[in-house]
């Protein structure tokens, strides 16, 4: 009994170069996004580069370091207003055995001695 | 006179009733198909529900089959769809449930769909950080190649023969696109084949990986990759869609859809859209092509030895993919300065299997080296696989289709 009936539609030759050609097609696609992506990445670091870049020259370091202290002095300086008062808030609660002592605890606790 | 009748009357209806229930049709001849069939259903139901084996898709895959191969309710008629075409001329006339929901399939509706889902669920982002996982992406189809001329060996024509390959891609959706077209009388047992071997994914890929790499090649550690930005985000599946379109106009409908929900999500101006492709949109379209799918796994068409072949090709093509995606970066690597290398083990992760392969990168990694982290390295080539495995099957379709 043969398993299957093999009876080549397309000579070999022809199947090899489609396999071939599927591959290098698939390859040929993926570069070209390859370099796609890289010279997006080229034009995108590189933007992020002239800003970092920019930044800089605005406005000196010594002047950056003196603003950062001036800040800091001035925000521990500064305190939040509070009210001197005290108050408990009581809250009462509609009963429920979920919160209820009587069924939480053991009413009777039993002393066991070790 | 009249209880004669009535004895006649309740004769012939019990009659009807017999030889129309499934029963009879079991114990007919050729009736036990019927019994293994159900049992292969069960036994996949058995493998979703305990085994976690892609439960989203196998339970109703199985399901559908289970449907399919009970005599008598004749929920599916693969002659409806015979030849590679819908017979609308008789269509209506004849048609049950699982009929009407096959022609999301059969027209190529619910792949699409799913993709638009999948690419709502993508984060493109380590792959547009480096663009070289692409050709990682390219290498892992080398299985979808030299499969097809495996399945060409066995007697397959060459329609069917790029059918079992793409199984290679480790992508359902892209399978079933791509059966759907060139080969529809093996759809089920190729969507059985490519899903079970996508849950396999864990226990097919560690031999091979460990088998073409040095323990000193499985400890490189990558250098962190770049931020990528917003504006390259969005860019990004506009660059690809025109891209691969153009060059490709086969692939267009899969890329075309696994872009328009990338560019939902990352767009984020369309959040409630971009929730809905990832949510009910894909699970209700992956309930329709799960039972369709497996509603086409009739007794005929899977109870013969090309189903064996057909599974037989597919973990080769798995084998293979996995093979070639972590030999091409051993072979980049010969290129590549120190500090710069890849680890050979993201290659693998280039047949799709979202993220299941790139999991498995990284769990191979820290075997060797517990302070490694390739999982984000690896998520390149692991979309990149997605992208290549669309490509190649536009390419399959564009040659033979």
């Amino acid at each position: 009994m043969t398993l299957f009936v093999i009876d080549y539609p397309l000579p070999w030759s022809n199947i090899l170069l489609i396999a071939l050609f599927g591959i290098a097609i698939v390859f040929v696609v993926l570069v070209v996004l390859v370099y796609i992506m890289r010279l997006f990445g080229y034009v995108f670091t590189r933007k992020h580069k002239v800003t970092n870049t920019k930044a800089p020259l605005a406005i000196s370091e010594e002047e950056v370091v003196a603003i950062v202290t001036a800040l800091r002095l001035y925000n521990s300086a500064l305190h939040d207003k509070e009210s001197d008062m005290l108050t408990i808030n009581r809250i009462t609660r509609m009963y429920s055995p979920w919160n209820s002592k009587i069924h939480g605890l053991t009413q009777m606790p039993e002393h066991h001695n070790k | 006179m009249l209880s004669l009748f009535a004895t006649d009357f309740i004769e012939n209806s019990l009659m009807k009733f017999i030889q129309t229930s499934g029963l009879m049709a079991i114990f007919s001849e050729g009736g036990y198909k019927y019994v293994i069939m159900i049992c292969i259903s069960l036994l996949l139901l058995y493998l979703a529900i305990k085994h976690k084996f892609e439960p989203l898709l196998l339970l109703p895959i199985a399901f559908g089959m289970l449907l399919t191969n009970l005599p008598g309710a004749n929920m599916f008629h693969a002659e409806l769809f015979a030849g590679g075409h819908v017979h609308w001329d008789i269509f209506v006339g004849k048609a049950g449930l699982i009929d009407y929901l096959y022609l999301g399939v059969k027209l190529g509706i619910y792949p699409c769909l799913i993709f638009v889902g999948v690419g709502a669920m993508t984060d493109f982002g380590p792959l547009i950080a480096n663009p070289k996982s692409f050709l990682l992406g390219a290498a892992a189809q080398l299985g979808i190649f030299l499969t097809f001329i495996g399945a060409i060996a066995l007697g397959f024509t060459p329609a069917e023969a790029a059918s079992i390959g793409i199984i290679g891609g480790a992508d359902g959706p892209t399978s079933i696109f791509l059966t759907s077209k060139l080969a529809p009388d093996l759809l089920g047992p190729i969507a059985i084949a490519a899903y079970s071997y996508m849950a396999l994914v864990p226990v097919i890929q560690p031999p091979i990986m460990r088998a073409l790499t040095t323990k000193k090649e499985r400890m490189i550690k990558m250098s962190q990759l770049r931020q990528v930005s917003k504006t390259e985000k969005i860019i990004f599946p506009l660059v690809i869609t025109i891209i691969i379109s153009l060059l490709l106009p086969d692939a267009a409908p899969l890329i075309g859809c696994l872009m328009l929900g990338n560019l939902m999500k990352e767009c984020g101006v369309v959040d409630r859209l971009s929730k809905t492709v990832q949510n009910e949109l894909m699970n209700i379209v992956v309930i329709f092509l799960g039972i369709s799918v497996g509603a086409t796994a009739t007794a005929a068409s899977f109870l013969n030895p090309r189903t064996l072949g057909i599974l037989a090709l597919g973990i080769i093509a798995f084998g293979c993919g996995t093979a070639g995606g972590v030999l091409l970066a051993k072979f980049m690597n010969l290129f590549l300065k120190d500090g710069k290398k890849i680890n050979p083990l993201i290659g693998s992760a280039g047949v799709s299997a979202v993220p299941m392969a790139a999991r498995v990168s990284q769990t191979v990694g820290q075997k060797d080296n517990p302070s490694n982290f390739l999982l984000m390295h690896a998520m390149g080539p692991n979309v990149a696989g997605v992208v290549g495995s669309a490509v190649a099957a536009g390419i399959l379709l564009c040659m033979l289709g």
